[in-house]
Protein backbone atom coordinates (compact mmCIF):
# COMPACT_ATOMS: atom_id res chain seq x y z
CA UNK A 1 0.00 0.00 0.00
CA UNK A 2 2.64 2.24 1.14
CA UNK A 3 4.69 1.30 -2.06
CA UNK A 4 1.74 1.82 -4.49
CA UNK A 5 0.82 4.92 -3.01
CA UNK A 6 4.39 6.42 -3.50
CA UNK A 7 4.56 4.93 -7.20
CA UNK A 8 1.23 6.68 -7.65
CA UNK A 9 2.69 10.06 -6.56
CA UNK A 10 5.51 9.98 -8.36
CA UNK A 11 3.64 9.03 -11.50
CA UNK A 12 2.02 12.40 -11.24
CA UNK A 13 4.35 14.45 -11.12
CA UNK A 14 6.84 13.05 -13.86
CA UNK A 15 4.80 14.78 -16.98
CA UNK A 16 5.46 18.26 -15.11
CA UNK A 17 9.27 17.21 -14.33
CA UNK A 18 9.76 16.03 -18.09
CA UNK A 19 7.92 19.35 -19.72
CA UNK A 20 10.54 21.31 -17.70
CA UNK A 21 13.40 19.27 -18.32
CA UNK A 22 12.60 19.90 -21.79
CA UNK A 23 11.55 23.73 -21.96
CA UNK A 24 14.33 24.63 -19.38
CA UNK A 25 16.85 22.19 -18.64
CA UNK A 26 17.57 21.17 -21.89
CA UNK A 27 18.02 24.81 -22.97
CA UNK A 28 20.10 25.82 -20.37
CA UNK A 29 22.57 22.72 -21.38
CA UNK A 30 22.54 23.72 -25.06
CA UNK A 31 23.41 27.44 -23.45
CA UNK A 32 26.42 26.49 -22.17
CA UNK A 33 27.38 24.69 -25.10
CA UNK A 34 26.94 28.00 -27.58
CA UNK A 35 28.91 29.59 -25.20
CA UNK A 36 31.85 27.99 -26.04
CA UNK A 37 31.30 27.29 -29.90
CA UNK A 38 31.73 30.33 -32.63
CA UNK A 39 27.90 30.21 -33.77
CA UNK A 40 26.65 33.15 -35.67
CA UNK A 41 23.41 32.25 -37.24
CA UNK A 42 20.60 29.72 -35.77
CA UNK A 43 21.18 26.64 -37.38
CA UNK A 44 25.27 27.21 -37.75
CA UNK A 45 27.24 24.05 -36.40
CA UNK A 46 29.79 25.99 -35.57
CA UNK A 47 33.29 24.80 -34.05
CA UNK A 48 34.96 24.39 -30.49
CA UNK A 49 36.80 27.99 -29.38
CA UNK A 50 37.09 27.21 -25.55
CA UNK A 51 36.71 30.08 -23.42
CA UNK A 52 37.51 32.85 -26.25
CA UNK A 53 33.87 33.93 -26.38
CA UNK A 54 33.83 34.35 -22.52
CA UNK A 55 37.32 36.57 -22.67
CA UNK A 56 35.97 38.61 -25.71
CA UNK A 57 32.94 39.18 -23.85
CA UNK A 58 34.36 39.88 -20.34
CA UNK A 59 36.57 42.36 -22.43
CA UNK A 60 33.44 44.88 -23.77
CA UNK A 61 33.11 47.89 -22.34
CA UNK A 62 28.95 47.68 -22.87
CA UNK A 63 29.32 44.77 -21.25
CA UNK A 64 30.02 46.38 -17.87
CA UNK A 65 27.90 49.12 -18.86
CA UNK A 66 24.40 47.19 -18.79
CA UNK A 67 25.25 45.39 -16.16
CA UNK A 68 25.44 48.47 -13.86
CA UNK A 69 22.40 49.64 -16.04
CA UNK A 70 20.57 46.70 -14.95
CA UNK A 71 22.06 47.06 -11.31
CA UNK A 72 20.49 50.76 -11.30
CA UNK A 73 17.07 49.04 -12.69
CA UNK A 74 16.40 46.41 -10.11
CA UNK A 75 17.73 48.68 -6.80
CA UNK A 76 16.02 51.24 -8.05
CA UNK A 77 12.43 48.99 -8.45
CA UNK A 78 12.88 47.14 -5.09
CA UNK A 79 12.57 50.14 -3.34
CA UNK A 80 9.90 51.76 -5.24
CA UNK A 81 7.91 48.83 -5.13
CA UNK A 82 8.51 48.26 -1.94
CA UNK A 83 8.28 51.66 -0.40
CA UNK A 84 4.71 51.77 -2.03
CA UNK A 85 4.03 48.34 -1.45
CA UNK A 86 4.21 48.59 2.20
CA UNK A 87 1.94 52.02 1.76
CA UNK A 88 -0.65 49.94 0.39
CA UNK A 89 -0.37 47.26 2.57
CA UNK A 90 -0.51 49.97 5.53
CA UNK A 91 -3.41 52.03 3.94
CA UNK A 92 -5.31 48.68 3.04
CA UNK A 93 -5.26 46.50 6.75
CA UNK A 94 -7.31 48.74 8.18
CA UNK A 95 -11.00 47.43 7.67
CA UNK A 96 -13.41 49.56 6.09
CA UNK A 97 -15.95 49.12 3.75
CA UNK A 98 -13.79 50.80 0.96
CA UNK A 99 -10.85 48.96 1.78
CA UNK A 100 -11.79 45.59 1.91
CA UNK A 101 -13.33 46.55 -1.69
CA UNK A 102 -10.22 47.63 -3.35
CA UNK A 103 -8.58 44.56 -1.94
CA UNK A 104 -8.77 42.63 -4.87
CA UNK A 105 -8.76 45.12 -7.01
CA UNK A 106 -5.60 46.30 -6.15
CA UNK A 107 -3.88 43.69 -8.29
CA UNK A 108 -5.15 45.31 -11.75
CA UNK A 109 -1.88 46.83 -12.65
CA UNK A 110 -0.38 43.57 -12.06
CA UNK A 111 -2.58 41.45 -14.37
CA UNK A 112 -2.24 44.24 -17.46
CA UNK A 113 -0.62 42.95 -20.60
CA UNK A 114 2.68 44.82 -20.88
CA UNK A 115 1.94 45.86 -24.48
CA UNK A 116 -0.99 48.13 -22.62
CA UNK A 117 1.05 49.14 -19.79
CA UNK A 118 3.69 50.52 -22.55
CA UNK A 119 0.57 52.23 -24.34
CA UNK A 120 -0.76 53.68 -21.06
CA UNK A 121 2.47 55.11 -19.73
CA UNK A 122 3.64 56.47 -22.90
CA UNK A 123 0.27 58.26 -23.68
CA UNK A 124 0.31 59.73 -19.99
CA UNK A 125 3.92 60.42 -19.91
CA UNK A 126 4.33 61.90 -23.50
CA UNK A 127 6.26 65.63 -23.63
CA UNK A 128 3.07 66.80 -26.12
CA UNK A 129 -0.29 65.23 -25.65
CA UNK A 130 0.68 63.94 -22.13
CA UNK A 131 -1.75 64.18 -19.06
CA UNK A 132 1.01 64.14 -16.43
CA UNK A 133 3.13 66.82 -17.71
CA UNK A 134 -0.11 68.69 -17.50
CA UNK A 135 -0.53 68.29 -14.37
CA UNK A 136 3.01 68.95 -13.19
CA UNK A 137 2.68 72.03 -15.37
CA UNK A 138 -0.56 73.20 -13.41
CA UNK A 139 0.69 72.56 -10.43
CA UNK A 140 3.85 74.42 -10.93
CA UNK A 141 6.17 71.53 -10.12
CA UNK A 142 8.20 71.83 -13.89
CA UNK A 143 7.85 74.91 -16.01
CA UNK A 144 8.24 73.36 -19.74
CA UNK A 145 6.77 69.57 -20.81
CA UNK A 146 9.22 67.16 -20.53
CA UNK A 147 9.40 63.71 -22.80
CA UNK A 148 10.44 61.65 -20.07
CA UNK A 149 10.74 58.33 -22.27
CA UNK A 150 13.07 60.44 -24.90
CA UNK A 151 15.43 61.64 -22.44
CA UNK A 152 18.62 60.02 -21.35
CA UNK A 153 18.68 62.00 -18.12
CA UNK A 154 14.68 61.13 -17.19
CA UNK A 155 14.31 57.73 -18.86
CA UNK A 156 15.65 55.31 -16.60
CA UNK A 157 13.91 56.86 -13.47
CA UNK A 158 10.47 56.49 -16.01
CA UNK A 159 10.86 52.97 -16.58
CA UNK A 160 11.63 52.18 -12.65
CA UNK A 161 8.51 53.60 -11.93
CA UNK A 162 6.15 52.16 -14.50
CA UNK A 163 7.16 48.90 -13.74
CA UNK A 164 7.26 49.34 -9.80
CA UNK A 165 3.25 50.93 -10.74
CA UNK A 166 3.34 47.71 -12.21
CA UNK A 167 4.59 45.34 -9.28
CA UNK A 168 3.83 46.84 -5.96
CA UNK A 169 0.18 45.43 -5.95
CA UNK A 170 1.77 41.77 -5.80
CA UNK A 171 3.79 42.66 -3.20
CA UNK A 172 1.35 44.53 -1.23
CA UNK A 173 -1.30 41.92 -1.54
CA UNK A 174 1.37 39.44 -0.05
CA UNK A 175 2.69 41.88 2.91
CA UNK A 176 -1.17 42.64 3.48
CA UNK A 177 -2.11 38.84 3.82
CA UNK A 178 0.84 38.55 6.54
CA UNK A 179 -0.62 41.72 8.30
CA UNK A 180 -3.87 40.80 8.32
CA UNK A 181 -2.86 37.09 9.65
CA UNK A 182 -1.37 38.56 12.96
CA UNK A 183 -3.51 38.15 15.73
CA UNK A 184 -5.19 41.03 17.32
CA UNK A 185 -4.80 39.98 20.76
CA UNK A 186 -1.17 39.56 20.25
CA UNK A 187 -1.15 43.61 19.80
CA UNK A 188 -3.22 44.25 22.41
CA UNK A 189 -1.30 42.69 24.64
CA UNK A 190 2.15 43.71 23.67
CA UNK A 191 0.35 47.50 24.22
CA UNK A 192 -0.86 46.00 27.55
CA UNK A 193 2.89 45.33 28.28
CA UNK A 194 3.19 48.73 27.75
CA UNK A 195 4.79 48.86 24.30
CA UNK A 196 4.89 52.22 22.41
CA UNK A 197 3.99 52.01 18.51
CA UNK A 198 7.56 51.85 17.44
CA UNK A 199 8.15 48.51 19.86
CA UNK A 200 4.70 46.81 18.23
CA UNK A 201 6.03 47.20 15.09
CA UNK A 202 9.62 46.29 15.50
CA UNK A 203 8.76 43.08 18.01
CA UNK A 204 4.82 42.03 16.70
CA UNK A 205 4.62 43.12 12.96
CA UNK A 206 8.09 42.82 11.50
CA UNK A 207 8.37 39.41 12.86
CA UNK A 208 5.21 38.31 11.03
CA UNK A 209 6.83 40.15 7.97
CA UNK A 210 9.64 38.33 7.67
CA UNK A 211 8.98 34.90 5.98
CA UNK A 212 7.00 37.01 2.54
CA UNK A 213 9.64 39.64 2.95
CA UNK A 214 12.37 36.87 2.83
CA UNK A 215 10.58 35.20 -0.29
CA UNK A 216 10.10 38.67 -1.65
CA UNK A 217 13.66 39.28 -1.20
CA UNK A 218 15.11 36.84 -3.85
CA UNK A 219 12.09 36.48 -5.77
CA UNK A 220 11.77 40.40 -6.50
CA UNK A 221 15.57 40.38 -7.63
CA UNK A 222 15.41 37.95 -9.96
CA UNK A 223 12.45 38.88 -11.75
CA UNK A 224 12.94 42.48 -11.72
CA UNK A 225 16.77 41.51 -13.42
CA UNK A 226 15.11 40.07 -16.12
CA UNK A 227 12.74 42.24 -16.67
CA UNK A 228 12.87 42.45 -20.74
CA UNK A 229 9.51 43.49 -22.39
CA UNK A 230 8.45 46.32 -20.58
CA UNK A 231 11.89 48.08 -21.67
CA UNK A 232 12.38 46.88 -25.22
CA UNK A 233 8.84 48.26 -25.73
CA UNK A 234 9.26 51.71 -24.24
CA UNK A 235 12.79 52.54 -24.99
CA UNK A 236 14.81 50.18 -26.84
CA UNK A 237 17.23 50.54 -24.23
CA UNK A 238 18.07 54.14 -25.55
CA UNK A 239 17.82 56.81 -25.54
CA UNK A 240 21.71 56.99 -26.02
CA UNK A 241 22.06 53.59 -24.45
CA UNK A 242 20.30 54.97 -20.79
CA UNK A 243 17.97 51.97 -20.21
CA UNK A 244 20.52 49.21 -22.27
CA UNK A 245 20.12 46.77 -19.16
CA UNK A 246 21.53 43.16 -19.53
CA UNK A 247 18.54 41.56 -20.85
CA UNK A 248 17.99 44.16 -23.61
CA UNK A 249 21.99 43.35 -24.66
CA UNK A 250 21.39 39.17 -24.60
CA UNK A 251 18.36 40.37 -26.87
CA UNK A 252 20.38 42.63 -29.34
CA UNK A 253 23.35 39.98 -29.65
CA UNK A 254 21.09 37.51 -30.87
CA UNK A 255 18.14 38.53 -32.91
CA UNK A 256 19.88 41.93 -33.82
CA UNK A 257 23.29 40.94 -34.55
CA UNK A 258 22.74 37.47 -34.87
CA UNK A 259 25.66 36.46 -32.43
CA UNK A 260 23.89 33.68 -31.17
CA UNK A 261 27.07 32.39 -29.43
CA UNK A 262 28.22 35.39 -27.75
CA UNK A 263 24.14 36.49 -26.34
CA UNK A 264 24.27 32.63 -25.00
CA UNK A 265 27.56 33.83 -23.09
CA UNK A 266 26.28 36.99 -21.95
CA UNK A 267 23.08 35.03 -20.83
CA UNK A 268 25.39 32.57 -19.33
CA UNK A 269 27.59 35.13 -17.11
CA UNK A 270 24.28 37.18 -15.88
CA UNK A 271 22.92 33.09 -14.67
CA UNK A 272 25.63 32.77 -12.91
CA UNK A 273 25.69 36.19 -11.35
CA UNK A 274 21.98 36.18 -10.58
CA UNK A 275 22.94 32.27 -8.61
CA UNK A 276 25.20 33.79 -6.67
CA UNK A 277 23.42 36.34 -5.40
CA UNK A 278 21.23 33.53 -4.74
CA UNK A 279 23.22 30.96 -2.87
CA UNK A 280 24.77 33.87 -0.64
CA UNK A 281 20.79 35.54 0.15
CA UNK A 282 19.07 31.95 1.19
CA UNK A 283 22.97 31.41 3.47
CA UNK A 284 22.44 34.87 4.95
CA UNK A 285 18.44 34.62 5.63
CA UNK A 286 18.68 30.32 5.97
CA UNK A 287 15.45 30.15 4.38
CA UNK A 288 14.85 27.15 3.06
CA UNK A 289 12.75 27.04 -0.14
CA UNK A 290 11.93 23.34 -0.20
CA UNK A 291 10.37 23.37 2.84
CA UNK A 292 8.40 26.90 2.43
CA UNK A 293 6.87 25.58 -0.39
CA UNK A 294 5.64 22.33 1.58
CA UNK A 295 5.20 23.42 4.85
CA UNK B 1 -13.52 65.83 28.28
CA UNK B 2 -11.19 62.95 27.57
CA UNK B 3 -13.60 61.13 25.95
CA UNK B 4 -14.29 64.09 23.78
CA UNK B 5 -10.64 64.35 23.01
CA UNK B 6 -10.15 60.56 22.19
CA UNK B 7 -13.62 60.82 20.22
CA UNK B 8 -11.21 64.01 17.74
CA UNK B 9 -8.37 61.61 17.42
CA UNK B 10 -10.50 59.28 16.26
CA UNK B 11 -12.26 61.70 13.49
CA UNK B 12 -8.93 62.57 12.77
CA UNK B 13 -6.92 59.83 11.72
CA UNK B 14 -10.25 58.35 9.87
CA UNK B 15 -10.40 61.38 7.81
CA UNK B 16 -6.09 61.20 7.37
CA UNK B 17 -7.21 57.65 6.25
CA UNK B 18 -9.75 58.19 4.04
CA UNK B 19 -7.22 60.54 2.22
CA UNK B 20 -4.81 58.09 1.74
CA UNK B 21 -7.02 55.58 0.29
CA UNK B 22 -8.10 58.31 -2.35
CA UNK B 23 -4.76 58.72 -2.91
CA UNK B 24 -4.21 54.93 -3.37
CA UNK B 25 -7.12 54.86 -5.60
CA UNK B 26 -6.46 57.52 -7.70
CA UNK B 27 -2.85 56.48 -8.10
CA UNK B 28 -3.50 52.25 -9.30
CA UNK B 29 -6.43 53.26 -10.86
CA UNK B 30 -6.30 56.83 -13.00
CA UNK B 31 -4.38 55.65 -15.58
CA UNK B 32 -6.74 52.77 -16.30
CA UNK B 33 -9.63 55.54 -16.20
CA UNK B 34 -7.32 57.80 -18.87
CA UNK B 35 -7.27 55.13 -21.37
CA UNK B 36 -10.69 54.82 -21.07
CA UNK B 37 -12.06 57.73 -21.90
CA UNK B 38 -9.46 58.72 -24.39
CA UNK B 39 -10.37 56.06 -26.98
CA UNK B 40 -13.89 57.34 -26.78
CA UNK B 41 -12.58 60.82 -27.54
CA UNK B 42 -12.27 62.27 -31.60
CA UNK B 43 -8.78 62.30 -32.50
CA UNK B 44 -9.21 66.26 -32.34
CA UNK B 45 -9.90 66.44 -28.47
CA UNK B 46 -7.25 63.79 -27.69
CA UNK B 47 -4.62 65.59 -28.97
CA UNK B 48 -5.32 68.78 -27.76
CA UNK B 49 -2.97 70.46 -25.00
CA UNK B 50 -5.46 71.33 -23.08
CA UNK B 51 -7.10 67.60 -22.01
CA UNK B 52 -10.16 67.36 -21.44
CA UNK B 53 -11.20 64.95 -18.07
CA UNK B 54 -14.13 64.08 -19.16
CA UNK B 55 -14.98 63.75 -23.34
CA UNK B 56 -16.73 66.19 -24.88
CA UNK B 57 -17.86 64.06 -28.14
CA UNK B 58 -18.07 60.43 -27.79
CA UNK B 59 -17.28 58.25 -30.60
CA UNK B 60 -16.34 54.59 -31.21
CA UNK B 61 -14.89 55.15 -34.20
CA UNK B 62 -11.43 54.40 -33.02
CA UNK B 63 -13.15 50.84 -32.25
CA UNK B 64 -14.20 51.00 -35.44
CA UNK B 65 -10.78 51.51 -37.26
CA UNK B 66 -9.31 48.65 -34.96
CA UNK B 67 -11.54 46.35 -36.16
CA UNK B 68 -11.65 47.25 -39.98
CA UNK B 69 -8.43 48.59 -40.63
CA UNK B 70 -5.67 46.06 -38.61
CA UNK B 71 -4.82 42.91 -38.33
CA UNK B 72 -6.62 42.70 -34.89
CA UNK B 73 -9.14 40.45 -35.36
CA UNK B 74 -6.41 37.67 -36.34
CA UNK B 75 -4.38 38.59 -33.43
CA UNK B 76 -7.38 38.46 -31.11
CA UNK B 77 -7.63 34.66 -32.74
CA UNK B 78 -4.48 33.42 -32.30
CA UNK B 79 -4.35 35.56 -28.62
CA UNK B 80 -6.98 32.99 -27.50
CA UNK B 81 -6.04 30.06 -28.88
CA UNK B 82 -2.68 30.12 -27.76
CA UNK B 83 -4.18 31.54 -24.09
CA UNK B 84 -7.22 28.52 -23.94
CA UNK B 85 -4.46 25.68 -24.66
CA UNK B 86 -1.94 26.66 -21.99
CA UNK B 87 -4.72 27.47 -19.58
CA UNK B 88 -5.86 23.39 -20.48
CA UNK B 89 -2.10 21.75 -20.29
CA UNK B 90 -0.90 23.80 -17.25
CA UNK B 91 -3.94 23.87 -15.05
CA UNK B 92 -3.35 19.92 -15.70
CA UNK B 93 0.40 19.59 -15.27
CA UNK B 94 -0.61 21.43 -11.90
CA UNK B 95 -3.16 20.04 -10.66
CA UNK B 96 -1.09 16.18 -11.19
CA UNK B 97 1.74 17.40 -9.61
CA UNK B 98 0.33 19.59 -6.81
CA UNK B 99 -1.59 16.71 -6.03
CA UNK B 100 1.68 14.22 -6.08
CA UNK B 101 3.11 17.01 -3.95
CA UNK B 102 0.77 18.13 -1.24
CA UNK B 103 -1.45 14.83 -1.11
CA UNK B 104 1.07 11.93 -1.69
CA UNK B 105 4.06 10.30 0.64
CA UNK B 106 7.46 9.35 -1.34
CA UNK B 107 11.59 9.66 -1.24
CA UNK B 108 12.73 12.71 -3.12
CA UNK B 109 9.26 14.91 -2.67
CA UNK B 110 11.30 18.04 -0.76
CA UNK B 111 13.81 18.31 -4.26
CA UNK B 112 11.16 17.49 -6.55
CA UNK B 113 8.78 20.73 -5.15
CA UNK B 114 12.61 22.96 -4.74
CA UNK B 115 13.62 21.68 -8.67
CA UNK B 116 9.94 23.08 -9.98
CA UNK B 117 9.98 26.34 -8.57
CA UNK B 118 13.16 27.02 -8.90
CA UNK B 119 12.49 26.90 -12.54
CA UNK B 120 11.47 30.45 -12.06
CA UNK B 121 15.19 31.11 -10.89
CA UNK B 122 16.25 30.99 -14.49
CA UNK B 123 16.15 34.27 -16.56
CA UNK B 124 13.73 33.89 -19.43
CA UNK B 125 16.20 35.91 -21.64
CA UNK B 126 18.69 32.83 -21.36
CA UNK B 127 16.32 30.78 -22.91
CA UNK B 128 15.19 32.44 -25.70
CA UNK B 129 18.42 31.71 -27.77
CA UNK B 130 18.68 27.79 -26.94
CA UNK B 131 14.64 27.93 -27.48
CA UNK B 132 14.89 29.27 -30.53
CA UNK B 133 17.19 26.72 -32.37
CA UNK B 134 15.53 23.63 -30.96
CA UNK B 135 12.30 24.97 -32.04
CA UNK B 136 13.82 25.75 -35.25
CA UNK B 137 14.86 21.88 -35.60
CA UNK B 138 11.63 20.91 -34.66
CA UNK B 139 9.70 23.02 -37.01
CA UNK B 140 8.08 24.81 -34.47
CA UNK B 141 8.98 28.79 -35.83
CA UNK B 142 5.99 30.20 -36.51
CA UNK B 143 3.46 27.37 -34.93
CA UNK B 144 1.35 28.65 -32.59
CA UNK B 145 2.45 25.46 -30.03
CA UNK B 146 6.03 27.10 -29.73
CA UNK B 147 4.03 29.55 -27.43
CA UNK B 148 2.27 26.94 -26.00
CA UNK B 149 5.34 25.44 -24.89
CA UNK B 150 6.72 27.97 -23.00
CA UNK B 151 3.64 29.55 -21.99
CA UNK B 152 2.90 26.14 -20.11
CA UNK B 153 6.76 26.03 -18.52
CA UNK B 154 6.31 29.73 -17.12
CA UNK B 155 2.89 29.05 -15.32
CA UNK B 156 2.59 25.90 -14.04
CA UNK B 157 5.61 25.90 -11.64
CA UNK B 158 3.20 28.88 -9.56
CA UNK B 159 0.15 27.22 -10.28
CA UNK B 160 1.34 23.87 -8.20
CA UNK B 161 1.98 26.75 -5.64
CA UNK B 162 -1.13 28.10 -6.40
CA UNK B 163 -3.19 24.89 -5.39
CA UNK B 164 -1.10 24.05 -2.25
CA UNK B 165 -3.76 26.28 -0.09
CA UNK B 166 -6.79 24.45 -1.79
CA UNK B 167 -5.36 20.80 -1.45
CA UNK B 168 -4.59 21.37 1.58
CA UNK B 169 -7.94 22.48 3.16
CA UNK B 170 -9.45 19.05 1.71
CA UNK B 171 -9.84 16.84 4.79
CA UNK B 172 -7.58 13.72 4.15
CA UNK B 173 -10.80 12.07 5.98
CA UNK B 174 -12.98 12.68 2.66
CA UNK B 175 -10.15 11.02 0.33
CA UNK B 176 -9.83 8.09 3.03
CA UNK B 177 -13.87 7.07 3.37
CA UNK B 178 -14.04 6.98 -0.53
CA UNK B 179 -11.37 4.92 -0.75
CA UNK B 180 -12.15 2.35 2.22
CA UNK B 181 -15.91 2.22 -0.62
CA UNK B 182 -13.76 0.67 -2.69
CA UNK B 183 -12.75 3.91 -5.43
CA UNK B 184 -9.80 4.41 -7.23
CA UNK B 185 -7.21 6.42 -6.33
CA UNK B 186 -7.57 8.43 -9.77
CA UNK B 187 -11.44 8.50 -9.14
CA UNK B 188 -10.93 9.80 -5.97
CA UNK B 189 -8.15 12.64 -7.58
CA UNK B 190 -10.90 13.46 -10.54
CA UNK B 191 -13.96 12.99 -8.89
CA UNK B 192 -13.68 14.25 -5.09
CA UNK B 193 -10.61 16.17 -5.01
CA UNK B 194 -10.91 18.30 -8.13
CA UNK B 195 -14.52 19.79 -7.34
CA UNK B 196 -14.00 20.43 -3.79
CA UNK B 197 -10.93 22.32 -5.34
CA UNK B 198 -12.25 24.01 -7.98
CA UNK B 199 -11.74 27.74 -7.27
CA UNK B 200 -7.98 26.90 -6.90
CA UNK B 201 -8.22 24.99 -10.25
CA UNK B 202 -9.90 28.12 -12.05
CA UNK B 203 -7.46 30.31 -10.26
CA UNK B 204 -4.68 28.59 -11.84
CA UNK B 205 -6.49 28.81 -15.09
CA UNK B 206 -6.73 32.45 -14.86
CA UNK B 207 -3.34 33.00 -14.33
CA UNK B 208 -1.72 30.94 -17.18
CA UNK B 209 -4.40 32.33 -19.64
CA UNK B 210 -3.66 35.94 -18.19
CA UNK B 211 -0.16 35.19 -18.71
CA UNK B 212 -0.23 33.61 -22.10
CA UNK B 213 -2.32 36.58 -22.79
CA UNK B 214 0.31 38.94 -21.92
CA UNK B 215 3.44 36.98 -22.85
CA UNK B 216 5.43 39.47 -25.44
CA UNK B 217 9.12 38.35 -25.11
CA UNK B 218 8.95 34.39 -26.89
CA UNK B 219 5.98 35.50 -29.08
CA UNK B 220 8.27 38.27 -30.72
CA UNK B 221 10.67 35.96 -31.32
CA UNK B 222 9.09 33.00 -32.87
CA UNK B 223 6.60 34.11 -34.50
CA UNK B 224 7.71 36.07 -37.98
CA UNK B 225 4.78 35.69 -40.29
CA UNK B 226 1.84 38.19 -39.89
CA UNK B 227 -1.00 35.99 -39.94
CA UNK B 228 0.27 33.94 -36.26
CA UNK B 229 1.44 36.83 -34.09
CA UNK B 230 -0.06 37.60 -31.17
CA UNK B 231 -2.00 40.54 -29.66
CA UNK B 232 0.73 42.23 -27.58
CA UNK B 233 3.41 41.83 -30.56
CA UNK B 234 0.82 42.96 -33.19
CA UNK B 235 0.33 46.19 -31.55
CA UNK B 236 3.15 46.64 -29.79
CA UNK B 237 4.54 47.65 -33.17
CA UNK B 238 2.41 50.55 -33.39
CA UNK B 239 3.71 52.29 -30.44
CA UNK B 240 7.27 53.43 -31.44
CA UNK B 241 5.85 54.22 -35.24
CA UNK B 242 6.64 57.68 -36.37
CA UNK B 243 3.49 58.45 -36.52
CA UNK B 244 1.47 57.04 -34.09
CA UNK B 245 -2.49 56.75 -34.18
CA UNK B 246 -3.25 57.41 -30.30
CA UNK B 247 -6.60 56.38 -30.64
CA UNK B 248 -6.35 53.40 -32.09
CA UNK B 249 -4.21 52.63 -30.06
CA UNK B 250 -6.16 53.51 -26.57
CA UNK B 251 -8.83 50.92 -28.60
CA UNK B 252 -6.41 48.40 -28.96
CA UNK B 253 -5.30 48.59 -25.15
CA UNK B 254 -8.80 48.50 -23.53
CA UNK B 255 -10.11 45.45 -25.85
CA UNK B 256 -6.68 43.80 -25.42
CA UNK B 257 -7.10 44.67 -21.23
CA UNK B 258 -10.64 43.25 -21.24
CA UNK B 259 -10.87 39.33 -20.93
CA UNK B 260 -7.85 39.69 -18.34
CA UNK B 261 -9.85 42.11 -16.66
CA UNK B 262 -13.06 40.07 -16.52
CA UNK B 263 -11.35 37.15 -15.79
CA UNK B 264 -10.44 38.54 -12.76
CA UNK B 265 -13.47 40.04 -11.98
CA UNK B 266 -14.85 36.22 -11.77
CA UNK B 267 -11.51 34.28 -10.17
CA UNK B 268 -9.64 37.45 -8.03
CA UNK B 269 -10.50 35.86 -5.20
CA UNK B 270 -9.59 32.25 -5.47
CA UNK B 271 -6.23 33.79 -6.78
CA UNK B 272 -5.43 35.88 -4.06
CA UNK B 273 -5.79 33.16 -2.00
CA UNK B 274 -3.67 31.01 -3.10
CA UNK B 275 -0.65 33.14 -3.79
CA UNK B 276 -0.92 34.74 -0.10
CA UNK B 277 -1.67 31.18 1.47
CA UNK B 278 2.31 30.93 2.07
CA UNK B 279 2.69 34.65 3.24
CA UNK B 280 0.09 33.94 5.87
CA UNK B 281 1.50 31.07 8.24
CA UNK B 282 2.10 32.62 10.90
Amino acid sequence: MERRNAIFGIVLVVPLLLWLVITIGYPLVLCVKLSFLNVEFIGEIGSFVGFSNFVEVLKEDILWFSLLKSLVWTIGNLLLQTGLGFFAALVLNVNTKATRFIRSWVVLPWILPTVVLAIMWRWMLSGTFGVINYLLIRLGLVSAPINYLGSVKEAMGALVFINSWRWFPFISVLLLAALQSIPQELQEAAVIDGANGMQVFRYVTLPALRPVMSVLGVLGPLLTFNVFDVIWMLTQGGPSKATYTVPVLIYERGFKAFAMSEAATVSILSFVFLLVFVAVYLKLTRLNVGEYMEQ
Amino acid sequence: MLRVKVEVVKRFSLGVHLLLVVILVGFFAFPFYWILVSSFKPTEELIRAKPTFIPETFTLAHYRNLLRVSEYPSYLRNSTVVGLLTAALSTFLAFLSGYSIYRCEYPGKRIISTFVISSYAVPTTLLTVPLYSLFARAGLINSLWSLVLVNVTLTSPLGVWLLKAFLSSVPKEVEEAAMIDGASRLRIMFQIAFPLIFPGVAAVAMFSFVTSWTEFLFANIFIMNEFQKTLPVGIARFITQYNVDWGLLMAGAVLTSLPPVLLFAFFGKSFIRGLTSGATKY
